[in-house]
C-alpha cells in the first residue's frame, strides 16, 4: 500500500487542509494537467493526447511555489478521528510532498548558483583575456598579431583595459606624429583661438576659417555623446576633445574640422591619453576611405557606395531589390555610419567592438558591419517602405544584441565573383565613368 | 500598421536646412514627437521623420528631411533636394552669421530645384531660438517681411523649439502653400504635358526612360 505512488490517488491531504485559498497552489500537478487536458479536449474534439515530453513541460509550468509552507495540521476535534492506518498514510503523503518541494527548491538554488558561476566565468575570461593581451600578445606584437589565436581572441572583443593600446598598435603611426608635434599643433590652435574675436566670424572670412572656427567645434563638442555628460561645457573631457580637434585643424588645415570627427575623437579620448588619442586620430583619418569621406570627395564616396552595393546584392539580393524599388540609396544610411565609424549609431560598447576589428581589418570591415546590420534586421526592413526604413537605419534600435550582430557580420561573404573588397573597389575606381545604377540621378 | 505605411494619401517631402546648430533637429523633434531636449546629437548626413496631419478631412503625410548643416556637406546632401515639395530654412536669432547664411541656403536650394512652372518650391524662413531674448534681427517685422519678399520666401516665423512657439503654425503655413503650388502646378502643366513627350519619343528609343 505504501508503495503506491501519490499522484495516482486522489490527494487525501486536501481533506485536512485548512487553508482553502491555497488549494490552487498545492494541487497535484498531474491533477491540474488532467483537468487541463479534459478542458482542451472538450474545446476541441479529436485533440490528441500530448506526448510524454509535453507532459513534463506542463508539469514544470505548473510548479507550485508554496508547497514547503504546507502545514500538516491535526484533524479538528469536532470530526470523528481518522483510522490510524489512514492517518499514517496521510502523514506519509505529506512528507513525500514536502520532500519533493525541497528537492525542487534545491534544484532552483543550484540553477541560480550556476548562473552566478557563468557570470563569474565571463568576468574571469575578460580578466584572463586582458592578462593574455598584456603579458603575451602586446610584448610580442609584431610576431603574434596575425596568429590564428590572436585573431580569434580579437574577434571576441578586446578587453577595455587594453583596448586603447591595441587600437594604437593596429592603426599604427605612418605619419610619424610625436607628442611634441601634437603640442606644437595645440599651441598653434590656441594662438589662433585667442586672436579670433569672441563673436562669430565675420562675413569676409574664408570658408576654411569659418570651418576651423572655435565656435563650430564648440557647437559640436557639446553635441558629442551628450548622454555621457562628459564632453559638454564644464565636463571633464570638454577641453580634451576641444584640444584634439583644434590641433587637428592646425595639423591638416586643408581638411579642417568636419562633422563626425568629434565622435571619432571622443571614442579615442575615452580609451587613450590625449596625445596618443591625437596620434591615432590623425592616422585613422589618413586612411584612404576616411580621407575620401572627410574631404567630401563626392565621386570617390560614390565609388565606395557602389562597391558596397556589389556586396549588398551578393549577400542580400531580396533586400537589395526592395531598397532599389523604394529608391533607398546606400548613402542615406552609410554617410552617418562611415563618418562616425558607428560610434553615433551603435551603443558605445558595441561600437568599440566594431572599432576593434576595424582597426585590424580596415575600411572593408565598416562595410561588412553595414551588411551585418542589414542582415540582422532583414525581415523587418523588407516589410517597410522608404521613410520607415530610412528612419530605422538612421536611428537604429537602442538595444542591439552584440553577439547576434557579430554572428551576422561573420556570415557576410566579402567576395564577389572571386574578387575581394579591395579588388572590387579598385575596379570601380578604374572605371571612372561607372556610376552606381541606384545613385545615378 | 503595415497598411498605413503603404497608404496612398498625399506625401510631401519637406527639407529642413540651415547652418549647423541652429536647431533643425530640435524643431523636427518638437513638431513630430512633441518633445524637447538639449541633448540632441549633431546630425551627420540626413535624418528622417514622418508627420501625419489631418488636413481638410484628408490625411497628409510630411516626410521631413533633416539635413546636416555643415557647408562642407553641400555636394553630398544636395542630391536630397531633388524631390522636395517644400522647405524650411532655419537660422538662430542669437547668431548673426546663421542669418547671413540664409541667402546662400536659398540660392542653393533654387539652383538645385525648380518646379516645372519655373517657380521655386514653397520655402518658409524660421527665426529659431526666439526664447533667448536676443532677437535683435527680427524685431523689425517690416524689414523681415521685405527680406522674405526679396528672397522668395513665402513667409517667416519666430520659433522656439524649446518653448513650442509657432512650430505647428509654421508647418501648417508651409503645407497650405505646398497644396496651393501643387494645384497651380497641375493647372499650368496639364495643357501641354502630352505633346512634348509624343514628339520626343521616337520608335526604338528605350521605353524605360520614361518609366522612372
Amino acid at each position: 500500500m505504501d508503495s503506491v505512488p501519490v499522484e495516482q490517488k486522489d490527494p487525501g491531504w486536501k481533506l485536512f487542509g485548512r487553508v482553502p485559498h491555497r488549494d490552487g497552489s498545492v494541487k497535484d500537478p498531474h491533477k491540474i494537467h488532467k483537468e487541463y487536458e479534459s478542458k482542451t479536449s472538450r474545446a476541441g474534439p479529436g485533440h490528441s493526447p500530448p506526448s510524454p515530453r509535453q507532459t513534463v513541460r506542463k508539469n514544470l509550468d505548473f510548479e507550485p511555489n508554496s508547497t514547503t509552507a504546507l502545514i500538516l495540521e491535526a484533524r479538528p476535534a469536532n470530526l470523528p478521528a481518522k483510522p490510524a492506518e489512514e492517518a499514517q498514510k496521510h502523514r506519509q503523503q505529506y512528507e513525500e510532498m514536502v520532500a519533493q518541494a525541497k528537492k525542487r527548491e534545491l534544484k532552483e538554488a543550484q540553477k541560480r548558483r550556476k548562473q552566478l558561476e557563468l557570470r563569474c566565468k565571463v568576468e574571469e575570461s575578460i580578466g584572463n583575456a586582458a592578462q593574455t593581451w598584456n603579458q603575451e600578445i602586446l610584448p610580442n606584437w609584431s610576431t603574434m598579431c596575425n596568429s590564428r589565436r590572436v585573431r580569434d581572441l580579437w574577434w571576441q572583443g578586446v578587453p577595455p583595459s587594453v583596448r586603447g593600446k591595441v587600437w594604437s598598435l593596429a592603426v599604427g603611426n605612418e605619419l610619424n606624429i610625436t607628442h611634441e608635434l601634437y603640442n606644437i599643433c595645440l599651441a598653434r590652435a590656441r594662438d589662433k583661438w585667442k586672436s579670433m574675436p569672441t563673436e562669430p566670424v565675420t562675413e569676409g572670412s574664408s570658408l576654411a576659417d569659418r570651418e576651423a572656427s572655435l565656435e563650430l567645434i564648440k557647437l559640436d563638442i557639446s553635441r558629442t555623446f551628450p548622454h555621457l555628460c562628459i564632453f559638454q561645457q564644464g565636463g571633464p573631457y570638454y577641453d580634451v576633445l576641444h584640444s584634439v580637434l583644434g590641433a587637428y585643424t592646425c595639423y591638416r588645415p586643408d581638411v579642417g574640422y568636419v562633422q563626425g570627427m568629434s565622435f571619432i575623437a571622443a571614442v579615442l579620448i575615452l580609451n587613450l591619453d590625449t596625445a596618443d588619442a591625437f596620434i591615432a586620430f590623425a592616422n585613422l583619418l589618413n586612411k584612404p576611405c576616411q580621407m575620401a569621406f572627410f574631404r567630401v570627395d563626392h565621386s570617390l564616396m560614390l565609388t565606395y557606395f557602389a562597391a558596397f552595393e556589389v556586396f549588398f546584392e551578393e549577400n542580400l539580393p531580396k533586400l537589395f531589390a526592395h531598397f532599389k524599388e523604394n529608391n533607398l540609396t546606400p548613402d542615406i544610411y552609410l554617410i552617418d555610419w562611415i563618418f562616425t565609424l558607428y560610434s553615433k549609431s551603435l551603443p558605445l560598447d558595441l561600437a568599440c567592438r566594431v572599432w576593434d576589428v576595424f582597426c585590424r581589418d580596415g575600411d572593408e570591415f565598416l562595410f561588412r558591419v553595414a551588411l551585418g546590420i542589414l542582415h540582422l534586421y532583414e525581415d523587418v526592413l523588407t516589410r517597410m517602405d522608404f521613410i520607415h526604413n530610412a528612419q530605422f537605419l538612421t536611428r537604429l534600435p537602442d538595444h542591439i544584441p552584440p553577439d547576434q550582430l557579430f554572428s551576422h557580420i561573420h556570415a557576410v561573404h566579402m567576395t564577389n565573383k572571386n574578387r575581394k573588397w579591395a579588388q572590387v573597389l579598385h575596379a570601380l575606381q578604374k572605371e571612372q565613368e561607372w556610376i552606381s545604377p541606384v545613385l545615378k540621378r | 500598421m503595415i497598411m498605413m505605411w503603404f497608404c496612398l494619401c498625399p506625401l510631401f517631402q519637406v527639407l529642413v536646412i540651415g547652418d549647423l546648430g541652429v536647431g533643425k533637429t530640435s524643431i523636427i523633434k518638437r513638431y513630430v514627437h512633441q518633445t524637447y531636449s538639449t541633448n540632441y546629437r549633431a546630425t551627420i548626413g540626413v535624418d528622417f521623420a514622418l508627420k501625419v496631419l489631418n488636413w481638410d478631412s484628408e490625411t497628409v503625410r510630411l516626410q521631413l528631411w533633416d539635413i546636416a548643416g555643415q557647408e562642407r556637406f553641400g555636394n553630398m546632401t544636395r542630391v536630397y533636394y531633388r524631390e522636395a515639395m517644400g522647405a524650411f530654412i532655419v537660422f538662430d536669432v542669437t547668431r548673426p552669421t546663421t542669418f547671413e547664411a540664409i541667402t546662400k541656403w536659398k540660392e542653393d536650394l533654387d539652383s538645385k530645384l525648380m518646379l516645372t512652372n519655373r517657380e521655386s518650391i514653397a520655402t518658409v524662413l524660421l527665426a529659431n531660438k526666439c526664447d533667448q531674448g536676443r532677437e535683435v534681427l527680427t524685431n523689425n517685422g517690416v524689414k523681415m517681411d521685405q527680406f522674405c519678399k526679396d528672397n522668395g520666401f513665402v513667409g517667416w516665423f519666430k520659433t522656439s523649439a524649446k518653448e513650442n512657439t509657432n512650430i505647428s503654425e509654421a508647418a501648417n503655413f508651409l503645407v497650405k502653400h505646398i497644396m496651393a503650388t501643387e494645384n497651380d502646378f497641375l493647372k499650368s502643366v496639364v495643357p501641354d504635358t502630352i505633346s512634348p513627350k509624343l514628339n520626343d519619343s521616337q520608335p526604338g528609343t528605350c521605353s524605360a526612360c520614361y518609366k522612372s
